[in-house]
């Protein structure tokens, strides 16, 4: 483990959470609900509400929410962020609070070890497959003369560069 | 006009019907580009809720070698653009962390600058093409059939960091529809997410999310919805049959189209060409009637 990015990593992560909640504190959120009313996650699902995640982060009650599954349900549709009034980023937010809920070990989705494995072993999440046609044939990329695919050159080194910085500040 | 083509991982691996027309297409607009080698996937939505190093790391890893190439780059994804905007937005606010990133790319061998710049299709054909071009180019005009046009949020939000088109009121994908001799009108769920971002969480209500909207598209007339992001095609288009199931509406049947594959059927090329076989929603009516006039 590299003690010197993990603490970057740390540093780092605190640093843009104590921006935002400085950029926000009570005075500047006046709780006017558009995030709330253009999220398409908050009518579909009970206890996502951007605006009272703005609210507790702004009190500093982050604890609650970064055990709460509901900061995985957005879907970074980023109309929070463009609709309010005072540029608060409800998005960037979450995706802190995810950051330091998975950091922290709390639960998560586990589509996101798959993601990671894949990176590591490949380089992206999913490799070129064949594919189904609407009429039940299969086509591959060298069928519709499409260009292999490259990846890192040199892929030992790619994964152990990759695995430093992901698992460098995760806490076990 | 010549880019650095960035495809990223779902395109790559499984939107051939994208990639395909792509290549058809652009080249015939004077749009020149080549393939990036050594590049991975762009870090969203990958690592960006789970490790920021590791998300900007991977994004400015392939930007680096973009620079490298001493082209713009042109990623064909909305949600790799918006990585790629976003990654160099930080790293330029925060010059330890693009210390760190370029400490670890030094030992790939890389190093990012920070100057290169990012192109989204939507611009290279709107912007620099133009919409009078196109329609210069089109010989098989797709006369009165009705398109909805889709840019994807990642294309237009967030307007602080990227001016891809008009956050609130987007036009470009419209001119573009227009430009092929298509018709398209403003519809109130234009700029709605296609919810694809929430399936990791929750299936059912992503597949609510995109039917949704599938299902006002279809209430105001449309033939067809266009985007050229391909977390939406594949939500719309590749999962339209599971939309139906858990929306329990048979009559939910909406063609859909990257419009590179509609552009090359309006500059007369093949439908095979254009990957049209690979779409999964019921296109070929739509199809018939375009190849027909």
């Amino acid at each position: 483990m590299d003690s010197n990015i993990n603490e970057v990593e740390v540093r780092f992560i605190s640093r843009m959470l104590s921006r935002l909640v400085g950029e926000m504190n009570a005075t500047v959120c006046e709780q006017c609900g558009k995030c709330s009313s253009t999220c398409p996650v908050s009518k579909e699902i009970e206890g996502f509400n951007p605006r009272r995640l703005i609210a507790k982060v702004s009190l500093g009650k982050i604890n609650g929410l970064l055990r709460d599954d509901a900061i995985w349900t957005c879907t970074t549709c980023l109309k929070c962020q463009e609709r309010c009034p005072e540029d608060i980023s409800p998005y960037d937010v979450i995706l802190i609070l995810r950051n330091l809920a998975y950091r922290a070990g709390y639960s998560y989705p586990t589509g996101y070890d798959d993601f990671i494995r894949a990176v590591k072993e490949c380089g992206f999440i999913s490799m070129p497959k064949a594919i189904r046609t609407r009429d039940r044939g299969k086509v591959s990329r060298g069928d519709l003369g499409l260009p292999e695919v490259s990846g890192p050159t040199d892929m030992a080194k790619f994964t152990v560069v990759v695995e430093g910085i992901i698992e460098a500040g995760k806490q076990s | 006009m010549r880019y650095a083509l960035y495809l990223g991982c779902t395109i790559q691996s499984e939107q051939y019907g994208y990639e395909a027309s792509v290549r058809e297409t652009l080249p015939r607009l004077g749009i020149e580009f080549e393939d990036m080698e050594g590049v991975s996937c762009c870090g969203s939505p990958a690592l960006n809720s789970v490790s920021r190093l590791g998300w900007h790391y991977l994004s400015a890893r392939n930007l680096a070698i973009a620079e490298n190439m001493g082209l713009p780059v042109l990623p064909l994804c909305n949600g790799c653009h918006l990585s790629f905007v976003e990654t160099k937005h930080f790293l330029e606010k925060d010059p330890e962390l693009k210390n760190v990133i370029n400490m670890n790319l030094e030992k790939e061998g890389l190093n990012y600058r920070g100057d290169v710049r990012i192109v989204h299709l939507l611009e290279a054909l709107h912007d620099e093409v133009g919409a009078q071009k196109i329609s210069e180019k089109v010989v098989k005009p797709l006369g009165g059939i009705k398109l909805a046009s889709h840019p994807g949020c990642h294309a237009i939000r967030p307007s602080g960091l990227q001016n891809v088109d008009d956050a609130e009121d987007p036009k470009k994908l419209d001119d573009l529809i227009r430009a092929l001799g298509a018709e398209t009108f403003n519809y109130p769920e234009k700029t709605d997410c296609c919810g694809s971002q929430l399936a990791v969480t929750s299936g059912r209500v992503t597949l609510k999310i995109a039917g949704e909207k599938l299902q006002a598209v279809k209430s105001y007339g449309f033939d067809g919805l266009v985007t050229t992001c391909p977390f939406c095609f594949k939500m719309y288009d590749g999962r339209q049959r599971a939309i139906k199931g858990a929306l329990k509406d048979a009559s939910l049947d909406l063609p859909v189209f990257y419009y590179t594959q509609l552009l090359g059927l309006a500059m007369g090329l093949g439908p095979k060409k254009l990957g049209l076989d690979l779409n999964m929603s019921p296109i070929d009516s739509v199809l018939e009637r375009i190849l027909e006039e």
